[in-house]
């Protein structure tokens, strides 16, 4: 008899998570270089807390995982020499003190050693290493391919990876990514500057499933709701025949 | 419920935004301006179920887990360094910068500030400063009885004095550059002093390589573009309200649970 409320507590529980994940999205709908995620759930088969004989098969909710959509966000311009937006399936390398990590975001800056960072601070690897500029040498050219240039002296070309697996790329907050797989070379991305792309939150798609959730959150309650109503007038005729 | 502190902190950012934008706005008009812009960063994620934690005992493992973002933040407001356009304003002691540099402006305490606001004008003792009456450092003093004033694209001030038929060159202007100009610290007056992340200013004669041209008779106007403004506000208004519209439904869904019968 209580299974049915447990069940349903578990799908309100994965709707909670869904929600929280929802915000997220939302919350960073103008992050630059953001990718949305979204919670998948799966059912888990258990044995009824009290089985009288009779196999009745019990499905819980729980979240399997987050899926992330990695297409590509919309492009804008920003007429910044530092501005750059990644086009196709690679990722710029950040060098953190954690190790390396990669990132989509293009709001790259200039340090007060020349180097150049991201947006906070540390360093984005080009050839492995990190990229000094000349103070003194004409504005910076970022070429398609990654290769950086001041006037006619080339500084390096900005490392570009893509990873085999996607799936095993963690986040780590500030826009950063963590990797679980080797990262590879990924010569056919191409690198626009001055523009910068947004995150692929779409809000419509977010507000319905909103609307989803919210919605189904109270069907889930109220199959909590009938049961106990169940359970309540169970023992109330039960009473009332004795 | 973490949807709720979630969408808040959604809602902060974007407030964060609005005032970054209505003070592009508000500066519209002010000589030498840069606008600004909000930078937003994802926040911590929490780890609910690990990847690579180990699924069974042959040693199969999560290929991913399930994570959940706790929100935004704002990385920083960052100063737009493009180039505003040249303003004909015919008055001799304006000076547009075409390029990069900063005018150096001695501030009373003695410090050097930096400016790309360059309507100019003369003091009392003929000193060539700034609106607020700063003096530009090098210090240029025209003469009383100057008849012309020249400033060359590289910063040379010439007079033409009466009865003297040849000019005179009275000092030079120069200009100072950034490695990260968006690094500097906005003292406000549109004045700006170096920061650990501006790196120390390089000065050069303008027109050298590196260094900007001036051009007088013309002041820089702001590179506030009204139209990119008000269409960011827009959508920083609508992404606002899809923040409240987050924090309606978390608090409806705990609504829901509590008016569950007891």
């Amino acid at each position: 008899m209580d299974n049915t409320a447990y069940v349903a507590l578990s799908r309100q529980i994965t709707l909670r998570r869904q929600l929280d994940i929802i915000a997220n999205n939302v919350a960073n709908a103008d992050t630059a270089g953001f990718k949305v995620e979204q919670l998948l759930t799966e059912e888990e088969a258990v044995r009824p807390a009290r089985s009288h004989g009779i196999r009745r098969p019990v499905d819980f909710v729980v979240d399997g995982e987050v899926a992330r959509d990695f297409s590509q966000g919309g492009f804008t311009r920003t007429g910044n020499t530092f501005d750059v937006a990644v086009e196709g399936d690679g990722f710029l390398v950040v060098r953190t003190p954690a190790g390396d990590r990669y990132t989509r975001d293009g709001r790259l800056q200039l340090d007060g050693r020349n180097r150049l960072v991201t947006a906070a601070g540390q360093p984005v690897l080009a050839g492995g290493g990190e990229l000094v500029f000349n103070p003194e040498a004409p504005t910076p050219v970022i070429a398609p391919d990654g290769t950086v240039s001041q006037g006619n002296v080339q500084l390096g070309r900005l490392d570009v990876v893509r990873f085999d697996s996607r799936r095993s790329l963690a986040k780590g907050g500030d826009n950063l990514f963590s990797a679980g797989v080797p990262a590879r070379p990924a010569p056919d991305v191409r690198l626009r500057q001055g523009m910068l792309e947004q995150s692929n939150v779409k809000p419509v798609l977010e507000i319905t499933s909103l609307i989803e959730v919210s919605r189904a959150y109270e069907r889930a309650t109220r199959i909590v709701d009938q049961t106990q109503d169940l359970s309540r007038r169970a023992v109330e005729r039960l009473g009332r025949t004795q | 419920m973490r949807a709720l502190r979630t969408a808040a902190t959604g809602m902060m950012a974007q407030q964060l935004n609005v005032e970054v934008i209505s003070n592009n706005i508000a500066n519209m008009n002010t000589v030498g301006f840069k606008r600004q812009r909000a930078e937003f960063q994802d926040l911590m994620y929490q780890s609910l179920e690990r990847q690579g934690a180990q699924s069974s005992e042959a040693g199969t493992v999560v290929p991913t887990g399930v994570q959940v973002g706790h929100g935004v933040k704002a990385g920083s407001v960052y100063r737009i360094t493009e180039q505003g356009s040249a303003t004909r304003t015919d008055n001799r002691f304006d000076l547009a910068i075409s390029g990069r540099g900063f005018l150096q402006i001695t501030l009373p305490s003695g410090e050097t500030a930096y400016t790309r606001a360059g309507n100019l004008a003369l003091n009392d003792q003929g000193q060539l400063v700034t609106d607020d009456g700063y003096a530009v450092n090098p210090q240029i003093t025209i003469p009383q009885d100057a008849v012309e004033v020249t400033i060359s694209k590289s910063g040379q001030v010439q007079v033409s004095q009466q009865g003297q038929p040849a000019p005179t060159v009275v000092g030079t202007i120069e200009l100072a550059t950034f490695v990260n100009e968006a690094g500097l610290e906005a003292l406000g007056d549109n004045l700006f002093l170096e920061s650990g992340a501006s790196g120390p200013a390089t000065t050069g004669q303008p027109g050298s390589p590196g260094f900007g041209e001036l051009l007088q008779g013309y002041t820089e106007a702001s590179n506030v573009d009204a139209v990119s403004e008000i269409t960011a506000l827009i959508a920083a208004q609508r992404a606002y309200e899809m923040n409240s519209k987050v924090i309606n439904t978390a608090d409806e869904m705990l609504n829901v649970s509590t008016q569950l019968k007891q």
